[in-house]
């Protein structure tokens, strides 16, 4: 068996068998929830149910209903998909990415972090249905045939690589996570008694077997997928960042966006990732599977792409000086201190400047401080996007149309709506889903388990 | 045993029971209550019989399906004889006229299936015809005017006071005779706006036949009787002259908007801009104003003045041109310096005029056009105008007779007094104690509500008319449609209540026979008829004046009665004016004259007080107008009068001066004076647009003023919203957007001194010095990211040429693109969203002090420079751009849509498909232009209706229907009027002849009386528009971005460099 140098800290702490790992995750499935999560689903399922509210005043009254402007033609509504689309990173990244550099950490957040990708790219998918004027005919942007002619879609439109990007990335993610769920499922099938329930899970799990072929199979689809899957994670919002970058607005038009916009997705994919297993870890007790080093280990990438963020910022400042373009310059100038130096600030606060305490090991091992970051973080990274789009936008060319955008309650409310949305399938998801992957994490113990480290450290002495 | 087994029933028959054996062949033992189900005897004992009935169902089921069967009854009847002239489908244009008391010009009506829908001036015929360039100029009110014919507040019928609902003419005719009758032995007053039309004169003749007490007062709403008081002091004639501007060299107006609103605002204009072409000797304009005017705006040397010092000013320039500069003000003197010695070196080529209502000033003027001998030149007094005959005096008269009781009678035209009189609250008490007052107004408006009667007059495009607008010029009316409701021209009635049965178009008929049987005509009298109505005019020759006019007036009392404009010791000084959009108030109620934005602040929906930033800062009040940054209110008190408006800051205005418009306001107790003047506003509550100041204006010496000297703003501290539609000042100094020069430097020949084309460096050797370096570069032009779309030369290319020279700023382009193309009215509270629709802006820039070139003189940082920048200079410059969708031939908008609804035609126009449109609006952000509009709401809904005219039945007739109305959630913008190029091609087609240059405009450019917008084919190499094109001033917009438009801007050039000499 492979073994792990002792210098390395344990990634499951205490004494686990491999039942205690079945019993901690299958427990709270089996059993009844507790009080808590009824009291934040209700929570979650009302501000959802204010956000679908928003959604049908939307589609009765107009996109009238924002505050957009002839000016500032996209503001609230393409930040949010981008902010969702960047959320939705983490998961891919650490389940394909992570898989491939053979990263063992990953195996008790992917679970959780696959599923939040899935959410958070169809609380992003909304948006671009949303966003459009008529979104009864939002099919027209798929290459369908059709009754019009030879009527196609435009195949140079940014938009449209956009409709490809996302929904390729959407159905990998989604296998990607479901054939990682099959085993654990039947796992759920085999222990619980509830005839239901049993039922319900024998079909999810698709008859799984868990012999050796299977098992092979397994694996080998897994690799199968983290390979398909790790372009995506870069191509998706390379992709995303094209919408900006191949535009002729200054402030847009600039070719550092895919790099620059990739690594700002990780930056708040693993901070929306901390936010929520901080929070879970606690509530399910999961501490001796999702441990402090877990924590630092995403702290890292924090530290790392926010760096990258960082420099990404400083580089299109310098880049706007040394063009020499009026228009670039003064996009820039006007970013810091225009009419929306704050939300330039605030961006720059968050996403560069705050970080950086990560450098401290205490502090990135300091679980309150992480969540409070994690916080900031995303926060920051709305803003990043709210400043590409609006601050662009609002003084472009010609100074005769130069404008201010204001957000109406609608706005807001749709954003907000989201977030209930999310969190109302997250938290699903955390009742009747195994929120770790048991089965893997089953196959580090012996390795990286705090007891079994500690006792090949004792025969390794002797 | 017998084999055959018997089966029965019931035991009667075993038993063969006779009783039962009865009853067998009855199916029912029992008798059926048939009779009582059917009820009725009848039934049963019809002879109906079965194969009837079955006849009978086969009918009815036959006649109700067939009947279910039928087409909808559509209401349209064919044609029996297709009238000659009417082609559906194919547009009819009309030669008609436009006269509202305000402004004249002669016009061509395009109807369409028997509705009027476009206005535009008339190429061909009538004084505000611009010959050089075959235009008719005309401004956004003119063109706007056919809305107001399908205003559903307009009077059905005749209605007498009190009463709901509409009278017959019979019964309306009864009561005015009786009326009218009862009023023998008191005065009798037909009250009415400038009447310039003979056969109106003649008909009031008739009505005096049978009413001889009846006079007839005439009242301009903005009076002009100053200038032609003083014309009768001055020359023994009081009559407002005829301008010709075309032969001025340097013009100097003191505070008179002729570009806007002064005198013939249809004939200064494009005389004015035949004379600001560079390539032609130049005019120089000198411009003194305390408020920024719409002529400031355009002028080369714009001196602000306190309205105070405007008077001052005139006698100062006398002073100069007569030599005799004593008593005049040494400052003034000083300003005035530089006009003075201009004029002076174009004796009898220049022309001063003033826009003061002030009979002194105007005497004055009189004097110095006289000393320069521009009479008989530049300003006719012969063929004099017959415009702006109102006498205040007499209607100051008027108002006291009827407090004082002795008016009997009261028929009043065209004009609305009880709205706009400085006196109005006097004018109602007196109209109250009038005997029988009656009004013609089509709306039961602020006068005519008040009145006995009201018997609506037709709208002009339901109306024949006659028109004598200048002395040998006349001119015709006629209807383009019959009239949309039971209303009656009111020539008509005044020759009805005269005992006259004619029709008034016989009756103009008549009349122009008796008058002009005489004028040597071409054949008959029926030809020249026929030719007059076909054309709209009729010019008779007039005998060339022999005897110039001599100066007769008194200088000494003029200057005395001048010195009462300039006293005063308020802390600000007022001056009233009337808006481009609005003008005087009477169409106030139009929504695309209310949504069209002020030349100068974008302003919407509004009027306010004009202020200097300055003094804006000084009282602490709001500086940035937005969405979310209303406008801080004052009230303005001006003697005992006081009005709360909200607070514009306008760079320009001088300092200590404030400037409100004229016109806003109307309906103020609930009078139904049309569709926009009153709305709902951000409370909720419906209400005038704006606010009436004519309380403001006064009488002085019997004169109306529209300045105050002695006026008090205090801050409300309360705020307004403000709908604005460019809410930044300046252009940033960004080149590219803008490009303007000085006379000297355009005549020095260089082009990239004035016009610097933009270049790249590159790797090759361009110059042929044999080393690459930095001097290596070409024009950005020559780079194409993508592959060209074959339009150089292959077919048609179709662009515009937009002279920044040639455009004045008046919008007439803007009003002209919405009724073309049908561009939805959103209400202010969409505008100050900026989300107006339309497809046609006229950006106007003030001119900011700091410059890149200074700020690197000054070693200023960029941030400082930029911030400095927004900042307009204290007595800026203004540039006017009107800026359309630009069609680029790399347009940005087509690459992004997923959808490919918006495409390039292979004759060079960006597209729009709204069918195809899905509404993702990427095409508006990225279109470095901002050109494109998105439909927030479904605009055709009760929430817009209140302003929309595609709301309503009535309003929907104004559509064009070559155009589609949009639905909402698609985008749309400047299609460059393709259904016109289409209409244009297929003509050329059927005629079998390539499309001749000028047969197809755009409504812009035809709306454009100055010939500033120009239409046409870019591969045309003998197009008028390809020759703009390459010329030395064209340039395009944002062309270092490299999206190549189809439309071309002419650089500005200001006559301004030896007047800065002069200056100096």
């Amino acid at each position: 068996m492979h073994s792990e140098a002792a210098i390395r800290e344990p990634l499951i702490l205490g004494h686990k068998t491999y039942h205690d790992i079945t019993q901690d995750i299958v427990g709270p499935i089996e059993n009844k929830a507790p009080r808590g999560w009824y009291v934040l689903i209700t929570i979650a399922a009302l501000i959802a149910l204010y956000g679908v509210g928003c959604i049908f005043w939307l589609l009765s009254k107009g996109i009238g209903v924002w505050g957009l402007n002839k000016t500032v033609d996209w503001a609230w509504d393409i930040t949010n998909f981008v902010w969702w689309v960047g959320i939705g990173h983490a998961g891919t990244l650490i389940s394909a990415v992570l898989l491939l550099f053979r990263q063992k950490w990953r195996m008790a957040v992917n679970r959780s972090a696959e599923a939040m990708t899935i959410f958070a790219v169809i609380m992003a998918a909304m948006f671009p249905l949303l966003h459009m004027g008529r979104l009864w005919l939002g099919y027209w942007v798929f290459p369908l045939p059709n009754q019009f002619g030879s009527l196609w879609v435009n195949f140079n439109s940014p938009l449209l690589w956009d409709v490809f990007a996302i929904s390729t990335y959407f159905s990998v993610s989604l296998v990607f996570w479901y054939i990682g769920l099959i085993p654990d499922f039947a796992t759920i099938r085999d222990k619980v008694t509830k005839p239901g329930m049993k039922k319900v899970y024998g079909i999810l799990s698709f008859g799984w077997s868990g012999n050796a072929k299977a098992w092979t199979r397994f694996e080998e689809v897994s690799l199968v997928l983290a390979g398909v899957a790790t372009p995506l994670v870069f191509s998706v919002h390379s992709v995303v960042s094209f919408d900006f970058a191949t535009s002729v607005i200054p402030g847009w038009h600039t070719t550092i966006f895919p790099p620059y916009f990739v690594s700002g997705a990780v930056f708040s994919g693993f901070a929306m990732v901390q936010t929520l297993l901080l929070v879970m870890r606690k509530v399910m007790h999961l501490e001796n599977y999702i441990t402090v080093k877990h924590v630092e280990y995403m702290n890292i990438v924090i530290i790392v792409t926010g760096s990258i963020v960082g420099v990404a910022y400083i580089t299109e400042l310098f880049i706007s000086w040394y063009s020499g373009v009026e228009y670039e310059s003064y996009a820039f100038i006007n970013r810091a201190t225009g009419p929306y130096w704050w939300s330039y600030w605030a961006m720059m606060t968050c996403n560069v400047v705050s970080p950086q305490v990560f450098w401290f090991r205490n502090l990135r091992r300091n679980l309150a401080f992480t969540f409070f970051m994690s916080i900031i973080v995303n926060i920051g990274m709305w803003f990043e996007r709210f400043v590409i789009i609006v601050t662009s936008l609002h003084r472009d060319y010609l100074p005769s149309s130069w404008n201010m955008f204001h957000p109406t309650w609608a706005d807001a409310g749709l954003f907000l709506g989201t977030i209930g949305i999310f969190f109302t399938l997250y938290l699903l998801f955390a009742r009747y889903f195994p929120v770790l992957a048991l089965n893997e994490v089953k196959s580090i113990l012996k390795v990286s388990g705090e007891s079994y480290k500690k006792e090949a450290a004792k025969h390794h002495h002797h | 045993m017998s084999s055959t087994k018997r089966y029965w029933k019931d035991l009667g028959e075993l038993h063969q029971d006779p009783a039962s054996l009865e009853g067998r062949g009855n199916e029912f033992p029992q008798d059926l209550a048939i009779d009582q189900v059917l009820g009725d005897a009848s039934i049963t004992g019809a002879s109906t019989g079965r194969r009837d009935f079955l006849k009978f169902l086969g009918f009815s089921l036959g006649a109700a399906s067939l009947a279910a069967c039928e087409t909808p009854v559509i209401k349209s009847i064919p044609y029996v004889n297709k009238p000659e002239d009417i082609t559906p489908g194919v547009a009819n244009w009309y030669a008609s006229t436009f006269y509202d008391g305000d402004d004249y010009a002669s016009i061509l009506v395009k109807t369409r299936e028997g509705r009027p829908i476009h206005v535009k001036g008339n190429p061909r015929f009538g004084i505000n015809r611009n010959p050089a360039l075959a235009k008719g100029s005309i401004n956004a009110r003119m063109n706007s005017s056919v809305l107001s014919l399908y205003d559903s507040a307009r009077l059905t019928g005749p209605v007498a006071k009190g009463s709901e609902t509409p009278a017959t003419w019979a019964d309306a005719d009864k009561a005015i005779a009786a009326g009218l009758a009862a009023a023998a032995g008191k005065r009798m007053v037909l009250l009415s706006n400038t009447i310039i039309s003979p056969s109106t004169q003649a008909a009031i003749t008739a009505l005096k036949g049978k009413y001889p007490t009846l006079e007839h007062v005439q009242y301009d709403t903005i009076s002009y009787s100053g200038v032609t008081n003083a014309n009768l002091k001055s020359f023994g004639k009081r009559v407002f002259p005829s301008y010709d501007f075309t032969k001025a060299d340097v013009i100097v107006s003191v505070d008179a908007d002729f570009l806007s609103s002064w005198g013939s605002t249809s004939e200064t204009t494009w005389q004015y801009a035949s004379r600001r072409n560079p390539d032609m000797p130049m005019n120089r304009h000198f411009q003194f104003e305390a408020r920024m005017s719409l002529t400031g705006a355009n002028a080369d040397v714009r001196v602000p003045v306190k309205v105070s010092e405007l008077a001052k000013a005139v006698v100062a320039l006398h002073g100069h041109i007569s030599g005799n500069p004593a008593g005049a003000d040494a400052a003034m003197l000083k300003a005035t310096e530089g006009a003075a010695k201009a004029l002076m070196a174009a004796k009898g080529r220049s022309v001063v005029v003033a826009g003061s209502n002030n009979e002194g000033v105007q005497v004055l003027v009189n004097s110095i056009n006289s000393m320069l001998g521009n009479y008989g030149s530049t300003i006719d007094l012969d063929a004099h105008t017959h415009f702006k005959q109102g006498d205040d005096a007499a209607v100051a008269q008027l108002v006291k007779d009827m407090n004082a009781g002795t008016v009997g009678a009261l028929l009043i035209a065209g004009v609305n007094p009880a709205y706009s009189l400085p006196n109005a609250a006097e004018f109602k008490s007196g109209l109250a104690k009038v005997g029988m007052s009656v009004s013609f107004s089509g709306y039961a408006d602020e006068t005519a509500s008040l009145c006995s009667w009201i018997t609506p007059d037709h709208h002009y495009l339901e109306s024949w008319n006659d028109f004598h607008p200048k002395v040998g010029q006349y001119a015709l009316g006629q209807p383009a449609i019959r009239p949309l409701f039971d209303t009656r021209q009111w020539q008509e009635s005044l020759l009805t209540w005269s005992g006259s049965t004619t029709s008034y178009h016989d009756h103009i008929r008549s009349v122009w026979e008796a008058n002009l049987g005489s004028r040597g005509l071409v054949g008959s009298f029926g030809d020249t008829w026929n030719m007059a109505v076909h054309d709209g005019v009729l010019t008779a020759p007039v005998a060339p004046s022999t005897a110039p006019a001599v100066f007769a007036g008194d200088v000494a009392a003029a200057t005395a009665a001048a010195a009462k404009a300039s006293s005063g010791a308020g802390s600000f000084e007022l001056s009233l004016y009337t808006t481009e959009a609005i003008g005087s108030g009477q169409h106030a109620n139009n929504p695309w004259l209310q949504e069209m934005p002020d030349p100068l602040t974008k302003i919407t929906w509004d009027n306010y007080v004009c202020m200097s930033p300055a003094d804006v800062k000084e009282l602490g009040l709001n500086m940035y107008l937005g969405e979310k940054a209303p406008a801080s209110v004052v009230v303005v008190k001006v003697g005992d009068r006081e009005i709360s408006l909200p607070v514009v800051p306008t760079p320009g205005q001088k300092q200590g001066t404030i400037a409100i418009a004229l016109g806003y306001g109307r309906g103020e107790n609930g009078e139904q004076v049309g569709r926009a003047a009153c709305v709902t506003n951000h409370n909720g509550e419906l209400k005038p647009v704006g606010r009436n100041v004519y309380p403001f204006t006064s009488l002085v010496d019997g004169l109306v003023s529209y300045e105050a000297l002695n006026v008090t703003v205090t801050p409300s501290g309360t705020t307004y919203p403000v709908a604005i539609t460019q809410t930044h000042l300046t252009d940033m100094d960004r080149h590219s957007v803008v490009k303007e020069t000085s006379i000297a430097t355009y005549k020095a020949g260089d082009k990239s001194a004035y016009n610097h084309a933009h270049e790249l460096g590159v790797h090759e050797d361009v110059n042929g010095d044999g080393v690459i370096d930095a001097r290596d570069r070409k024009p950005v032009a020559e780079f194409d990211l993508w592959q060209e779309h074959p339009v150089e030369g292959v077919g048609h290319r179709w662009g515009l040429s937009i002279d920044l020279n040639g455009c004045i700023g008046c919008g007439a382009c803007i009003t002209a693109c919405n009724s073309e193309n049908n561009i939805p009215v959103v209400g202010k509270d969409e505008v100050r969203r900026s989300r107006e629709m339309h497809w046609l802006r006229v950006d106007r820039y003030f001119s900011s002090d700091m410059t890149k070139e200074r700020a690197k003189e000054e070693g200023l940082g960029k941030i400082d420079m930029y911030l400095q920048m927004e900042v307009p200079e204290e007595s800026p410059t203004v540039m006017f751009m009107p800026v359309m969708c630009q069609h680029c031939n790399h347009a940005p908008c087509e690459t992004v849509c997923p959808v490919a609804a918006t495409t390039h035609s292979l004759e060079g126009l960006n597209q729009m498909a709204y069918n195809r449109c899905i509404g993702t609006r990427y095409c508006a952000n990225n279109c470095p232009y901002k050109v494109r509009r998105f439909n927030w709401f479904n605009y055709v809904t009760e929430k817009f209706g209140e302003v929309n005219p595609a709301w309503d039945d009535l309003g929907r007739m104004v559509l064009n229907p070559d155009v589609v109305v949009r639905g909402r959630g698609v985008i749309e913008k400047c299609s460059m009027c393709v259904q016109q190029i289409q209409a244009g091609k297929l003509a050329a087609k059927k005629a079998g002849t390539p499309v001749k240059d000028g047969s197809i405009e755009t409504a812009c450019s035809a709306a454009c009386g100055t010939g500033a917008i120009v239409f046409g084919d870019l591969n045309d190499k003998k197009s008028m528009v390809r020759g703009l094109a390459d010329s030395d001033r064209s340039y395009h917009m944002l062309e270092e971005i490299g999206v190549k438009p189809n439309v071309n801007y002419l650089v500005k050039v200001r006559n301004t460099e030896e007047a800065a000499a002069h200056h100096a």
